[in-house]
């Protein structure tokens, strides 16, 4: 969906060396952030309004390319001051944290699993689910978890996001050869889809969200964010084609109607030719179907030349707190997975309007809240000396 | 006196024709949205049993089928459909045979559908994707088993209809259920399969206070799993003699069925 800086760098010539943030990135990442909270509250009703009903990719697209997008940002930056090893360094300490985050949370959704489970343990109805898979075998779960092959539902975002930082930990000095780096991640990606090769999970199959096949768009990400040194664009460019432009609107337009001819309304289906339905059912999310990369593509090609990075509304109120949530996107990431959990449980003791309403509303409202605070934070901890040292001044004086 | 008494039976006369006309209105405990049961997938196949009198049905599934909970396998739902056929079809016999087990997955599911042998069965109905819900198996990996058995039974001319999870706040609140509802509602609606919408029709007796097994108290609670089990063999019933006229069988109680113009049922090659 977002920000591809790609065609905007192509027709602006190189101004300032100092690059503004483009606002984009953060309004689309916030977005993506505030969807992945209602998808993962079940029978939420914003859950119709979200992009996934609309095209093939769904939110969950959008946040890997714009963290593959701030990475490329964030330690470029690094790799161009201190040098591989410690920007792979910074990277880990990101992965360190991410896990025990990951960890902090499987305890927590665990021990709720549990109190529920047995709360209605009287129900055979709920039986064939022995959703308590840590109540059976809790020493192997414990272990399972700890080493990401046991992800309970909703969990299996941050185990894609650790594995593919670890990978970019190890391919970082590549950001400089960004068609090198793009040759081996789609390389991976079709290796990993013929032969589908997958990370095992202990409940059978494999992960819910394949790494080596999602992280192509995190490498897509990473290309559009990095800057040379001294140069203001990325270094590869996709120029404003308008027949591309052309084909990704189109491509976006028939998806839609498929999409809305076998989901929203089965009864059409029959329809739709046959070798077509023979492609759309093996669109798969758990390796990322080319489909599904396309949609994806298409939305940031578009998005990145239909909005402009100077827009006005960008700034405005109506953006400011997505843009504000995109701006601390892992602190909010994290968050919104926990208040999911709480949106969850609200929903499971009542759906009514009010609750609906009171979910979404504190949802969003816990969401922003940390963006704000995050953001507040970064900006004390980088200006305390200047304020700090006048006061210590007056004082020894 | 004789005034009064020919008052009263053309009284209760008229009471007997408003009760009548009273009765199909009154809602039924299984009653749901239309929107739920009134899209019909042509069911060739059965509606070929139904003119012969003779219906073969698969039932594969997780623990549902058996009906736990309840007052026994007689009163499960795919007993409740068999019955319900009847009914509604008198004089057809219905041979059911029910297989599968509790925590059932979809691939061992597949083996069953795989191994039917002759005679076939002209109906399988496929209850799946509760227990890949609840551990968290990748949709995919669902996905792949739900299209090659769907694609298996096609090109044996069997009918399939999908049945999908049941309605849980628990399972809800624990499980990214949507995600695997969707799963089969795009198999279903990729291979021209019906699918029982379960999960939405149990939401609705739930919301509607009617059926609502996760807030009974245990003392009422067989009779009410007795009760569910009924309203969805009921559902299917309805679900698979709708999709039997709609491939050209008579309608069992030659009732205009309303309805959006039918297209050609003829199905995909």
């Amino acid at each position: 969906m977002e920000g591809s800086l790609a065609t905007q760098q192509a027709t602006r010539p190189a101004a300032a060396p100092k690059r503004e943030r483009d606002l984009r990135a953060d309004l689309f990442r916030g977005l993506a952030l505030w969807f992945i909270f209602i998808d993962h509250v079940p029978g939420n009703w914003l859950a119709n309004l979200t992009i996934r009903n609309v095209t093939l990719c769904d939110a969950t697209e959008v946040f890997v390319l714009l963290a593959g997008y701030a990475a490329g940002i964030a330690y470029g930056g690094t790799l161009l001051r201190e040098g591989w090893l410690f920007a792979a360094a910074q990277v880990v300490r990101r992965v360190g944290s991410l896990y025990v985050a990951h960890i902090v949370l499987f305890v927590m959704f665990t021990a709720q699993v549990g109190y529920s489970a047995a709360a209605l343990q009287d129900s055979i109805y709920i039986d064939e689910l022995h959703l308590d898979a840590f109540g059976q075998e809790p020493y192997r779960a414990l272990l399972e978890a700890l080493l990401l092959r046991f992800q309970p539902a909703f969990l299996n975002i941050l185990p894609l996001y650790i594995v593919l930082l670890l990978q970019f930990a190890l391919t970082l000095p590549l950001l400089r050869r960004p068609r090198l780096l793009l040759a081996i991640s789609c390389a991976l990606y079709g290796v990993t889809r013929w032969f589908s090769l997958e990370l095992p999970s202990w409940t059978g199959g494999g992960w819910f969200f394949n790494p080596f096949a999602w992280q192509v768009l995190f490498c897509v990400g990473l290309t559009l964010g990095y800057r040379a040194p001294g140069g203001p664009g990325p270094l590869l460019v996709l120029p404003w084609w308008r027949s591309l432009g052309a084909l990704a609107v189109a491509w976006l337009i028939v998806t839609f109607v498929l999409l809305y001819m076998t989901w929203h309304r089965p009864e059409y289906a029959v329809q739709v030719p046959g070798w077509v339905m023979s492609w759309w059912e093996n669109v798969d999310k758990t390796a990322l179907h080319p489909f599904r990369l396309v949609s994806v593509l298409a939305l940031t090609y578009l998005l990145a030349h239909w909005v402009r990075p100077e827009a006005r509304w960008l700034r405005g109120a109506a953006a400011w707190p997505f843009v504000l949530m995109g701006k601390q996107g892992l602190p909010v990431f994290c968050s919104g997975i926990l208040f999911a959990f709480f949106a969850r449980l609200a929903l499971e003791y009542s759906d009514d309007a009010p609750m609906q309403i009171g979910a979404n509303l504190a949802g969003l409202a816990s969401l922003v809240a940390v963006g704000w605070l995050s953001d507040w934070y970064k900006k004390r901890e980088r200006t305390p000396r200047r304020e700090a040292d006048p006061a210590l001044a007056e004082r020894a004086a | 006196m004789r005034r009064l008494a020919k008052r009263l039976v053309v009284a209760m006369q008229a009471g007997a024709l408003l009760a009548l006309l009273a009765a199909p209105a009154r809602a039924s405990i299984c009653d749901v949205p239309p929107e739920l049961v009134d899209s019909p997938v042509p069911l060739e196949a059965t509606a070929r049993g139904l003119r012969r009198g003779v219906l073969r049905v698969l039932v594969v599934g997780s623990a549902s089928v058996f009906g736990p909970g309840g007052s026994g396998p007689d009163a499960a739902w795919p007993g409740q459909f068999a019955t319900r056929l009847r009914e509604g079809w008198p004089g057809l016999r219905v041979e059911l045979e029910v297989r599968g087990a509790r925590g059932m997955m979809a691939d061992e599911m597949l083996a069953m559908i795989l191994a039917v042998t002759t005679p076939r069965p002209h109906l399988v109905v496929w209850q799946a994707g509760s227990v890949e819900a609840a551990r968290g198996q990748d949709t995919d990996w669902l996905a792949r088993r739900l299209n090659t058995g769907l694609e298996a039974l096609r090109e044996r001319g069997i009918d399939a209809v999908l049945m999908d999870q049941q309605f849980s706040r628990f399972m809800r609140a624990n499980s990214d259920v949507d995600s695997y509802r969707d799963a089969l509602r795009m198999a279903g609606s990729v291979h021209g399969a019906a699918l029982l919408q379960r999960y939405a029709m149990m939401q609705h007796w739930a919301e509607s206070e009617r059926i609502d097994i996760e807030r009974t108290p245990r003392e009422r609670r067989v009779a009410a799993t007795d009760q569910l089990h009924a309203c969805l063999g009921r559902a299917l019933a309805r679900l698979v003699l709708d999709g039997a006229a709609d491939a050209g069988a008579p309608s069992p109680d030659n009732a205009q069925r309303p309805g959006p113009p039918q297209s050609d049922a003829a199905p995909r090659p």
